[in-house]
């Protein structure tokens, strides 16, 4: 009966994602733009899919995910505005000048390939993520103390990433390229290419994670997320698997980072501020947690929400957002997948008290 | 000697919760410690499989040190433990439960790439079988009676595969036919394994007080002898009257 | 002292001197403001810019500046700065330089059409030029006459002596004679004959102690020194300068961490509470502070348009126990509405009260706009001035008492009452204090409104140190919550210890690094402190702290 339920959700997201979509748009009845906002939808999910597995599964509320986010986004950023400044002659992207520095930053360097770029975007996010992972799950900080501080480390980076003299765009963050790999942004089919590569990553990231929740290691995940002294004393080295746990939820992020760049065109420090830290838990949360599916729907949703609401009434979205916030964790702590089971339960507790007074 | 303890302490905001001279455990063998509220048996067996650090003295299992290790190391090293709150993964089936405490390479690889052969399974079956949990296989943890999670809480011990288990009032909430059912399974597995058992049923430790039985009292040990022994001991009577605790007198 | 006595000094020497040319500078004066003929006027001011008579300054000030008039006859300049409604208030010129009155006793205030303008062609105004600093001596800005004295100092004629001397004896200004006494010194320095007179000007310029000493000091024993022994008296008078400034700046910073600490210990006192007692993470409580600051805007409002008592400061004193209660109150439906559905669930309750937050937020938005200030009593505004170099602002005093007392009330109200002893009690032990009779809801929600209460106190206080803007309480909130985790959960003296110390912490790494690479740093060091102490600096021991 679940594996039915499952294959045709699964069937329908592709069917409507992969196929309609698209087909939409090459038939004309949708803009090009409309494909690639859901693209970047798909990128936040892909980040939602590892803030589940380590919230959702392992019960660590992480805070930073908002931060490697950027962390991938900031690396492509950094080759696309090299590859422009180069192809105009330039040898500093235009912010340096302004800010008359006369050298490119050594950590810009490796940016100039493309090959080198992704591999940096994913290994800075991981390495920084297994560094920080080793000292706070070493220390057993874990719960709300983990949340608080990862929260005050977003806020550290985000203050650092505002900065001029980090060389990273300060407020304005990177924006303004014109190609990726030669192809020009701009053109509707390669936003249309980045959005399937965006719909088959996210296809993809939603395998391994399905793999790694339904394996043994998922289970032990779960364990941790029960009682986390039981695991030890079953001979499980907790902090390995948490540590493991965080950066494969830091790579997701930087994953989702990176393909959302090209497609906004624009990263600012903005996107890992305090409340951009919290809304991406709060997709999950809102999705459903302990569950793959409720974090890519509730990434999905509260996006789309989020442009409909804004160019409808601008005033009260974030009325809206923490209604939605209050609710969910009041009343459907499983979330949208568990909307289902909760009124089920619900009704049938009502039934069972009927019955009980007749 | 399979465990050695020597001049072992330690204090909680001044007060002695354990002050233990000497404390020795053969193996194979099984030892009941008794005592009244407060003697320090929960501290001592926290402190044996390395949830609390002791402030100063030793502890060999195996001839190898063990204190002040980590607890990951301590399980490694073959002890297990059960605790006085049953303490199993809620969220988790108990087949899950099991499947994890089986003895097997717990690193994260074997783990992720981990595919399960029948000898495990007729392992775990076995053990479901000894501890009556066949039918409640593939529910929650959590939804379990609490009788049932003291004795999944064994089973996950017994899988384990430890060579000195550490079980803590292993009888709290279970019917008589239950107790007596644990302490012939507690007997049983003594045939293969080192086991410290803690428990106020006194008709229980009756049972399966075979050997020594140690008492602390206060965080000391007052004295450790046959169950008998102790039994007669104008001493432990004492104490267990000065705790309104009578069952001892009845006796 | 040293004023009188140089005032009685230049009295002596300068009378005798003046009188001749004061009777010449009537003249002139006169020709200047009626004169027969073109030619005679440009004479006269010639002549008045030779004499230079310090009498005459404020005159030619006038005319330098294209702004002298003629009322009844009179020579008069306007105060340009206060014009109310297009009217000015005036000066007289000569040859006394005062306000003019009304018979009211009020400043004199009329429009530019009252008055004749004189106009002075811009041939005559170029004979000014060559003593235009010297005017600019006897300028209403004070800031003018501090460039102007500053400029002076390696001027050293005997003229120019007399006329700062005639500056110094009426400035009012304390920066501003600081400075000039530094310029006569510094010239009196270089003039001076023998050592023991030198080293009593070197002694007046470290006393006197402007800004600029140490390195007048150095120049001096650089260069122009009378002999060895003095330019070695000076650099060392220098040093001593330096490190005595150092020092207070040692102190400012140690004043300001305090004052940063006490802020933190407000916002993290309540938090710490509440937390501990119901485990709820309370990520609106900035928001209650922001509150806070609202009610006192408010107040403000309501005292200055609807009780139409604009200038007091009575406004703040209600706004005080205001704040408390609007934050309390609102805290306390929170606490009815949301919150005590989410007890012991940390992290469900930092998303939900996150959620609030954002509420509170854009209400205050759609409501207040997006930038307010709360003006600052005038009682407080100002400081302490305990020396030239170091002054406390009476604004951050006031905070840090405010938090004092509010640490001591809320370890009164922890230790000393009977509420207090539920609230440890049900903090330690939910469900044995049920048992025992506590009533753990009641309890829970009159701590959340203290805690809210105490956060709202908080945001009344930041109003006098920063701007009321909707999403003031996401400044702090993370933060305090480092004070919270740093300190231990609900435990008063860990908040105190760590609110303090983060403060100074912060402000110390400050002075070392920029403000955001200290805020990183410490980071970095509550990270390494929490490897030894997880569960904050005074950790539960035993079986309570089982999790």
């Amino acid at each position: 009966m679940k594996t039915k339920n499952n294959t045709l959700l699964y069937i329908l997201f592709i069917t409507f994602f992969a196929i309609l979509l698209p087909a939409g748009y090459l038939t004309g009845l949708l803009s090009v733009n409309t494909i690639s906002v859901w693209g970047r939808y798909f990128c936040f999910a892909i980040a939602a899919l590892g803030i589940d597995l380590i919230w959702g599964y392992t019960g660590i509320l992480s805070m930073c995910q908002a931060f490697f986010f950027c962390l991938g986004s900031y690396g492509i950023a950094m080759h696309l505005l090299l590859k422009k400044t180069v192809a105009s002659g330039a040898t500093l992207p235009d912010f340096m000048a302004w800010n008359k520095i006369d050298t490119l930053p050594f950590f810009w360097q490796p940016f100039h390939s493309f090959g080198w770029s992704i591999v940096l975007c994913l290994l800075i996010p991981a390495a920084f993520a297994f560094i920080v992972g080793l000292v706070l799950f070493r220390s057993r900080i874990k719960g709300v103390y983990m949340a608080i501080i990862t929260q005050a480390l977003t806020l550290a980076m985000w203050l650092i990433f505002l900065r001029n003299e980090t060389n990273l765009g300060g407020t304005n963050g990177i924006t303004d390229f014109n190609t990726i790999l030669g192809y020009p942004l701009s053109s509707s089919s390669v936003k249309l290419a980045l959005y399937l590569l965006s719909l088959s990553m996210l296809c993809a990231a939603y395998y391994c994670c399905y793999r790694i929740t339904h394996s043994k290691f998922g289970k032990v995940l779960q364990a941790i997320r029960d009682s986390e002294s039981r695991v030890s004393y079953t001979a499980y080295k907790v902090t390995d698997y948490k540590l493991a746990v965080f950066v494969v939820a830091a790579l997701l992020a930087a994953v989702g980072g990176m393909l959302y760049l090209p497609q906004t065109g624009i990263i600012t420090p903005g996107r890992m501020d305090v409340k951009a830290s919290v809304e991406m838990v709060m997709w999950v949360a809102l999705g459903g947690r302990g569950n793959l599916k409720g974090a890519v729907i509730g990434a999905l949703l509260v996006n789309f929400l989020y442009s409909i609401c804004t160019s409808l009434f601008p005033d009260s979205w974030l009325f809206i957002l923490g209604f939605l916030f209050v609710i969910t964790v009041l009343y459907f702590d499983k979330g949208f997948m568990g909307l289902g089971d909760t009124i089920r339960k619900k009704f049938s507790a009502t039934r069972l008290k009927t019955s009980q007074t007749h | 000697m399979l465990l050695n303890v020597n001049n072992l302490s330690v204090s909680f905001g001044g007060v002695h919760a354990l002050n233990l001279d000497r404390f020795s455990l053969r193996d194979k063998e099984l030892r009941v410690i008794i005592g009244p509220n407060g003697a320090g048996k929960s501290t001592f067996l926290d402190i044996i499989c390395g949830k609390t650090k002791a402030d100063k003295g030793e502890i060999t299992f195996n001839g190898k040190s063990i204190l002040g290790k980590s607890e990951v190391k301590i399980a490694e090293a073959g002890i297990g433990r059960k605790f006085q709150k049953p303490s199993v993964f809620p969220g988790l089936t108990v087949y899950d439960n099991l499947l994890l405490a089986a003895k097997m390479k717990k690193d994260i690889f074997t783990s992720l790439f981990f595919k399960s052969t029948p000898a495990l399974e007729e392992k775990i079956h076995e053990v479901a079988v000894k501890l009556s949990l066949t039918n409640v296989m593939y529910k929650p943890a959590g939804d379990l009676s609490h009788g049932q999670k003291q004795w999944l809480e064994i089973a996950i011990v017994v899988l384990q595969d430890p060579t000195l288990m550490l079980i803590d009032e292993p009888a709290a909430g279970m019917s008589d036919e239950e107790t007596e059912k644990t302490g012939n399974l507690l007997l049983e597995l003594s045939k293969s394994h080192s086991i410290i058992v803690i428990e106020h049923d006194m008709k229980f430790v009756e049972q399966i007080a075979n050997e020594l039985v140690t008492v602390l009292v206060r965080g000391k040990r007052l004295m450790e002898g046959t169950f008998a022994e102790v039994k007669n001991d104008q001493r432990v009577i004492d104490c267990y009257l000065g705790r309104t605790n009578a069952q001892l007198e009845t006796l | 002292m040293r004023t009188s006595l140089l005032r009685m000094l230049m009295c002596c020497l300068l009378l005798p001197l003046f009188s001749a040319g004061q009777d010449s500078a009537s003249i002139y004066t006169a020709q200047l403001l009626q004169p027969p003929a073109d030619s005679v006027r440009t004479q006269a001011i010639g002549r008045l810019a030779a004499l230079r008579i310090p009498a005459t300054f404020p005159l030619l000030m006038a005319i330098n500046d294209k702004k002298l008039y003629l009322l009844d006859n009179k020579a008069v300049t306007i105060n340009s700065d206060s014009s109310s409604k297009g009217t000015y208030q005036l000066y007289s010129l000569y040859p006394n330089n005062t306000l003019l009155i009304n018979s009211s006793g009020q400043p004199l205030l009329l429009p530019l059409s009252a008055l004749k303008t004189v106009d002075i062609p811009r041939a005559d105004r170029l004979l000014l030029a060559g003593i235009a600093p010297l005017l600019n001596l006897f300028s209403n800005d004070p800031q003018k006459r501090i460039l102007a004295y500053s400029q002076l100092k390696h001027t050293s004629d005997s003229i120019t002596l007399r006329i700062l001397k005639a500056a110094l004896a009426k400035e009012s200004n304390a920066d501003a004679l600081r400075t000039g006494k530094d310029a006569l010194y510094a010239i009196q320095l270089y003039k001076a004959s023998s050592a023991t007179n030198a080293n009593a000007y070197i002694d007046s310029i470290a006393d006197n102690w402007s800004d600029n000493a140490p390195a007048l000091l150095r120049d001096y024993a650089r260069s122009g020194f009378l002999n060895q022994e003095t330019a070695q008296y000076a650099a060392a008078k220098a040093v001593l300068l330096e490190k005595r400034y150092d020092n207070l700046q040692r102190v400012q910073h140690f004043f300001s961490g305090l004052s940063l600490g006490s802020i933190l210990v407000l916002i993290a006192l309540g938090l710490s509470i509440v937390y501990g007692l119901a485990g709820i993470i309370n990520m609106a409580h900035g928001e209650f502070m922001m509150i806070g600051a609202y009610t006192t805007y408010c107040t403000q409002l309501l005292f200055t348009k609807a009780l139409g008592i604009p200038q007091t400061d009575l406004f703040f004193f209600f706004a005080l126990p205001f704040s408390f209660l609007m934050a309390g109150s609102l805290g306390w439906i929170l606490e009815r509405l949301v919150i005590r559905h989410l007890y012991a669930k940390p992290l469900e309750s930092l998303l939900a009260t996150w959620g609030v937050s954002l509420i509170l937020i854009q209400t205050a938005r759609l409501l207040f706009g997006d930038l307010t200030a709360v003006k600052t009593p005038q009682l407080l505004s100002g400081g302490w001035q305990v020396s030239p170099h170091l002054t406390l602002p009476y604004n951050r005093i006031f905070i840090i008492v405010l938090a004092m007392l509010m640490v001591l009330f809320t370890y009164l109200m922890l230790y000393r009452t009977r509420l207090g002893l539920q609230i440890r009690s049900v903090t330690q032990n939910r469900q044995m204090s049920a048992c025992l009779g506590i009533e753990t809801r009641r309890v829970a929600s009159i701590t959340f409104f203290i805690g809210s209460g105490l956060a709202g106190l908080a945001g009344c206080a930041i109003t006098l140190i920063g701007n009321v803007v909707p999403d003031m309480g996401q400044t702090y909130i993370v933060d305090s919550f480092l004070v919270v985790v740093t300190g231990g959960v609900g435990k008063l003296a860990g908040t105190i210890v760590s609110g303090l110390g983060i403060g100074f912490f912060t402000k110390l790494s400050e002075s070392f690094f920029q403000a955001v690479y200290g805020k990183v740093f410490i980071l970095m060091f509550i990270m390494l402190f929490m490897q030894y102490k997880p569960k904050g600096l005074f950790p539960d021991k035993g079986r309570i702290a089982e999790d």
